[in-house]
């Protein structure tokens, strides 16, 4: 089988295409077409199909991440959703949970986002289940098709339903929709329990109208792409890779459009955490610093951490996705000296690409991240291979007005930012690690992203967790990840549940009935008996507690599921991330089935490790300031450097697109994958 | 210890070490609770101090020196304190409900610093369900008091204690896991504290400590420069009731600056109430609050700690609402705390137009709703409400938000599938949020439909003097509580209740304050008057009376809009910077 996965970047898109037979790999680069991204995807193609001596119409899959579905709530460009829901419901978005920010007096400067679906475009309906599916009031279908037919008439694009209890008993919501496919048959039309069958009714209504509101946008979007495809006769089935790091087929994403949002984020997740499998570490962190952002999440046994809840924007999302922390530091980010206090901030403000930090030389006048590393000359003033020059007199006068505000000359000032913006991403990483009761010691540190080899091994130093391990394109790591992933889809239900008045029969036929319509799925995917599997998960939580924590019963597990042993993991669990168990019972509240399509992932090349001196690759030295002192510092060329290689720091790695800082008293080793390894000198 | 210099970068890195660990603490503390007030209405505060109990970052008074003092140095490590009683910590706490844990923090057996935390318990005994007691008399009636003990010592859980404490609540497998968590949240701050000494030296900790409390000092000196004049200014508000029949309880604040000082006066405020809505505040709370307020106007990143006590000076008369007489009752002191901020807001808008904000819903609307289920097991629910965002300089005030920071709303799944009651709507109220350039923003009503048998507590305020406007804004509708039995008679509720008596079938009409408006509402863009009109938020009255905005079947009437709007600035001669409403009898703007 010929299998590609292809990342679209800000600036670059990424393919890579692997022959499950022969266990060939080719890689390719393309600039990216903003406008019309599948230009960019087609030429790709192009290139590799050149290079492998493939043509498109051989390819037997093409697996696709994308940031389309985020980034269209997060510049409101997603559909006119119309909303149904319970009479007295009108203004559950409007009154968005009643949420403030914090600190005290928060609200003063608070500048709330509008929901995404009008308050103009929400109608009420009479009718009401109780909790426990009972129906309480009638629904008043007269009234149901007013409001659907009042919505189309406004002109909304698309209907959803979301009503008071129906992850209890979805009839009412089933009714509407069907008055909704009668009265306006051109509009999509989808319901909450379809979409999140769980209780909590912000999040599940917030959650059902995302859902529709990115519908269009990516629909568009993958219609546009599916179709290029076809022009140059590329056949092959389009697969999406889902929030969770798994994949979905075309059809199960334009359903299911919500399951993406985090699409392009989990990607490099799941690549890193094959890269760095493959490498033998199997708990690793990621750490992908950009030019605004940086997302750092946690991989454990090979696999990234799932979350049921997120947020993109202001707005939680119940979806399954990879844990990821995102902060506002990069190497854009904008250092300034706060007015009251004097004190010295980075960011979260970002000179972003235009104009960019001031050595870029556009215009940009305040210092950013990338200013301070050129300062300090850990950045060399050459990018992209040489194409763009960096000016360096610019980066310096940045710095220099910041270092005479706080009395510190301009080396000291860059080693400051350096040391803030490390410090605020280390916040990130606690947060994924210490605050989750993970020691970091235990994990491996996975850089990328065009900022992070700059500040790997500072942050690795902080924490604690090393090797910091540096993959040798990470551009290519999301397609990689794209091709390592599974087939995969959950379905679930909410069960509030005593564990002690929990029979494990029910229990256990439940699952079993949510495991049949997983295979169901599974199927309607084309995945072969022998590769499917079922796994299990279970949000447990005490008695009335706020929070669920999933617990995993594996497929074979569950015969012999006693809720005994249920009870007994979750309190290891509970107790691992927040210190102690209580006396009180546990609470069954979520049922999920897991779906799994095993598909065979690419092996990395490996290289055989040559002599473990550098020399070869030394492209020259450049001058470094490090504890007010300027001193020579080796350059090397990771595109010559082998497997083997061992460079002492302090030492810089440039590759094309991205620099590595090898520290005092660390060494760099190229492992067989050609990875980076970065950990303390042995004493 | 000696004087150890601090680089500028250094600070830095200290203070976002800690500001970072004091989100930590509140992000254990929300996890591991169990009670709903402090995981989902997250009603906990942390504070990490240096070794002499001197708040460096949090978000409340501190009051450890006063504490620690009964203990006669005799704090060790492993060591943790809990206490209750505001009146033996000078208010730091200010009711019963709040339990507050206190844990060293040590390095290499040095003691640096403190960690601290409160945090709302469900119940703490007393008379009514929920321990916030509208009809008491004394803190006597409002449960258990809890003078400062160490229910850990030396790493030892002191089982014997907290099994006399848990005893006498009626939660006491939620309070003993809250308990847990508020501890759990400390321990998170003091691994912090000791990563911080270990990367940086203990005595660098220390000197930064300093640091941040002269850069704190520092910077507030600025802001009263800028903002607090040499002349008194004085504002006054008033408490409704206090669930007694006695009342309405006369606030009144006067500020000024001598110097680098700003005074904070409350001379002229009623003297105490012999109910429970007595508000016993720390002086160095009372600084604090002024302090947060100026600093979210201005730089929400300078961090609120005890620098700034050296630049306020507080009077708060003896006997008074604000410093009562143990053993006055304390337990819903919330409103009149609420009404402090009020007049806050009144005082310091007066002459800077930045920090100038209507009043909001003013207080934190409470039900509680407690009895006995179909299967004989005792079930307790208490959930807060909220109302009207002041109109603020930047933009309308929020419909039905909450003004205490990062609360949340119970989802109303969650309570239907746990106790006996529906949520039957929960709406914006019309023509709750005052009129202005910015509107006030809305009160909302729940309509609470019983299912089975129980007794409910409301805990309300503004139901008599509404939220007042300002800048030309007017003033936001009042809150009001309608109980109607499944027979259809209706009973008009005052706003404290407690311990009422319903039956399956009774509904109760629970309606918060709204907010008042801010600046003129003949300025506001009319295409905004529309949209509320159509939210359903103004009614089309409200539209012309208020705003002077003429719609007609499609929208705006622009001629007759401004023929209105021209007339009726004509007619109404100046302004008056505050819109109180209707004043009851009797009360009289000061």
């Amino acid at each position: 089988m010929l299998r590609m996965g292809i990342d679209v970047g800000g600036t670059f898109t990424d393919l890579l295409l692997h022959d499950t037979e022969s266990e060939e790999v080719w890689l390719a680069k393309t600039p990216s077409t903003p406008q019309n991204q599948s230009v960019g995807v087609l030429e790709g193609i192009a290139v590799i199909g050149r290079l492998a001596d493939v043509g498109p119409e051989r390819l037997d899959a093409i697996l696709h991440g994308t940031t389309v579905a985020t980034n269209a709530v997060l510049e409101k460009r997603g559909a006119r959703v119309g909303l149904i829901v319970s009479e007295g419901w009108r203004s559950m978005l409007h009154l968005a949970e009643a949420w403030t920010p914090g600190p005290l007096f928060g609200w003063m400067i608070y500048e709330k986002p509008e929901p995404i679906a009008d308050y103009e475009d929400t109608r009420e309906v009479p009718g009401r289940m109780a909790a426990d599916g009972t129906v309480v009031r009638a629904l008043d279908r007269d009234a149901a098709r007013a409001a659907v037919a009042d919505l189309r008439d406004r002109g909304v694009e698309a209907l959803t339903v979301s009503l008071m209890n129906a992850f209890a008993s979805p009839e009412h919501e089933r009714e509407v929709a069907e008055i909704a496919r009668a009265e306006a048959p051109g509009l999509s039309v989808s319901i909450s329990c379809d979409v999140m069958p769980e209780f909590r009714e912000y999040e599940r209504t917030v959650t059902t109208v995302m859902n529709a509101y990115v519908s269009p946008v990516l629909d568009r979007y993958l219609s546009s792409l599916r179709t290029g495809l076809d022009e140059v006769r590329a056949g092959a089935d389009l697969q999406v890779v889902r929030s969770d790091g798994g994949l979905m087929s075309l059809e199960s994403a334009r359903s299911i459009p919500v399951h993406t949002m985090l699409s392009g984020p989990a990607g490099g997740v799941k690549g890193a955490s094959f890269v760095a499998a493959a490498a033998g570490f199997d708990r690793i962190l990621t750490f992908d610093m950009g030019g605004t952002s940086t997302d750092v999440a946690t991989c454990s046994g090979g696999q990234p951490i799932i979350t049921r809840e997120t947020t993109v924007g202001e707005f939680p999302v119940r979806a399954p996705s990879v844990e990821v922390e995102s902060i506002g530091a990069g190497g854009g980010s904008i250092a300034y000296i706060a007015d009251m206090t004097g004190a010295l901030r980075v960011g979260p403000q970002s000179a972003g690409a235009d104009p960019g930090p001031a050595c870029y030389g556009r215009g940009g006048t305040q210092a950013t991240v990338t200013d301070a590393n050129v300062v300090l000359g850990h950045l060399p003033p050459r990018l992209l291979g040489g194409e763009i020059g960096l000016d360096v007199d610019a980066a310096h006068a940045s710095v220099d007005a910041i270092a005479s505000r706080l009395g510190l000359d301009v080396h000291a000032a860059a080693a400051g930012i350096v040391d803030i913006v490390n410090e605020n991403m280390l916040g990130a990483l606690r947060v994924v690690t210490v605050q989750k009761g993970l020691p970091p010691s235990e994990f491996a540190l996975v850089s990328f992203g065009g900022a992070g080899g700059l500040h790997a091994n500072a942050l690795a130093a902080l924490l604690g967790c090393f090797p910091v391990l540096v993959p040798p394109e990470s551009g290519v790591l999301s397609a990689l990840g794209f091709v390592a992933a599974e087939i995969k889809n959950e379905f679930s239900e909410t069960f509030i549940r005593d564990a002690e008045d929990t029979d494990a029969d029910e229990l256990r036929a439940r699952l079993g009935a949510l495991a049949g319509l997983a295979d169901e799925w599974l199927a309607g995917e084309r995945v072969a008996d022998a590769d499917r599997r079922v796994d299990y998960v279970v949000d447990t939580r005490y008695q009335r507690q706020g929070f669920e924590i999933p617990i995993d019963v594996g497929a074979g597990e569950l015969p012999d599921l006693t809720l005994e042993a249920l009870t007994e993991r979750f309190n290891v669990v509970h107790e691992r991330l927040y210190g102690f168990r209580l006396p009180s019972g546990a609470e069954i509240v979520s049922l999920r089935a897991v779906a799994q399509g095993g598909t065979r992932s690419p092996q990395i090349p490996r290289h055989d490790p040559g002599p473990a001196d550098p020399s070869a690759a030394q492209s020259g030295t450049h001058t470094v300031w490090a504890g007010g002192v300027a001193q020579e510092v080796p350059t090397y060329s990771r595109a010559q450097l082998h497997a083997g290689a061992r460079i002492e720091g302090y030492a810089i790695v440039e590759q094309y697109d991205a620099t590595t800082i090898v520290l005092p008293g660390h060494v760099a080793t190229v492992d067989p994958y050609l990875n980076l390894l970065i950990a303390p000198e042995a004493t | 210890m000696t004087q150890t210099a601090v680089d500028p970068i250094t600070l830095d890195l200290i203070e976002n070490a800690l500001i970072n660990a004091r989100f930590e603490m509140d992000e254990v503390v929300r996890r591991a609770a169990m009670s709903p007030t402090i995981r989902v209405q997250h009603d906990e505060f942390p504070m990490i101090c240096n070794e002499r109990g001197q708040m460096i970052v949090g978000q409340f008074g501190s009051y450890i020196p006063e504490v620690i003092e009964r203990f006669e140095g005799r704090i060790e490590e492993g060591d943790v304190v809990l206490l209750n009683d505001p009146y033996l910590c000078k208010g730091s706490i200010s009711h019963c409900n709040d339990w507050l844990v206190i844990l060293p923090i040590f390095h290499e057996g040095v003691h640096v610093g403190f960690a601290s935390m409160f945090g709302h318990m469900m119940d703490v005994g007393g008379k009514v369900a929920g321990s916030q007691v509208n009809e008491a008399l004394s803190i006597w009636e409002e449960g258990l008091r809890i003078p400062p003990v160490k229910i850990f010592e030396g790493g030892v859980l002191n089982e014997t204690a907290l099994q006399i404490i848990l005893n006498n609540t009626r939660t006491p497998i939620v309070n003993r896991s809250d308990l847990m968590a508020l501890i759990g949240g400390c321990r998170a701050a003091e691994r912090r504290v000791v990563e911080i000494c270990e990367r940086f030296g203990r005595a660098t900790f220390s000197a930064a400590c300093d640091a941040l409390l002269t850069r704190t000092r520092d910077a507030m000196v600025r802001l009263i420069h800028q903002y607090i004049p040499e002349e008194r200014v004085s504002f006054t508000d008033w408490v409704d009731d206090d669930g007694l029949g006695n009342g309405p309880f006369k606030m009144v604040l006067t500020i000024w600056r001598d110097g680098d000082v700003c005074h904070v006066d409350w001379t002229g405020t009623s003297d105490q109430a012999p109910g429970s809505i007595n508000f016993h505040i720390n002086e160095g709370l009372c600084k604090l609050f002024f302090g947060i307020y100026m600093i979210m106007a201005f730089d929400p990143q300078i961090l609120f700690n005890d620098g700034l006590y050296d630049v306020f000076e507080v009077t708060l008369p003896e006997g008074s609402l604000l410093n009562p007489r143990f053993p006055a009752p304390l337990s819903n002191r919330v409103n009149t705390h609420t009404r402090f901020f009020d007049c806050q807001s009144g005082a310091l808008g007066q002459k800077a137009p930045d920090l100038a904000m209507a009043a909001g819903y003013g207080t934190s609307p409470a039900f509680v709703f407690s009895g006995t289920d179909e299967h004989g097991r005792y079930f307790q629910f208490v959930e807060l409400l909220f109302g009207g965002i002041p109109g603020r300089p930047i933009a309308d005030g929020l419909d039905g938000h909450s003004w205490w920071p990062m609360f949340r709303t119970t989802p109303s799944e969650y309570t239907e599938s746990y106790y006996p009651v529906r949520i039957d709507h929960y709406i914006p109220v019309r023509d709750s949020g005052g009129a202005g350039l910015h509107r006030g923003g809305t009160g909302i009503e729940k309509l609470y439909v019983f299912t089975g048998p129980g007794e409910f507590t409301v805990h309300d305020d503004r139901a008599l003097i509404s939220p007042w406007g300002i800048g030309g804004g007017r003033a936001g509708g009042r809150s009001h509580k309608l109980l109607i039995k499944a027979d259809g008679t209706e009973i008009e509720l005052p706003s404290k209740v407690d311990a009422h008596p319903v039956q399956a079938g009774d509904r109760l009409v629970f309606r918060t304050a709204g907010a008042g408006g801010w600046g003129d509402p003949l300025e506001r863009p009319a295409e905004e008057v529309l949209r509320d009109v159509n939210r359903g938020l103004v009614s089309r009255e409200s539209s012309e009376r208020d705003y002077g905005v003429v719609l007609d079947g499609n929208g705006v009437d622009e001629r007759a809009t401004g023929e209105l709007r021209a007339r009726m600035a004509q007619d109404r001669g100046e302004v008056p910077q505050f819109d109180y409403g209707v004043l009851p009898e009797g009360v009289t703007v000061g």
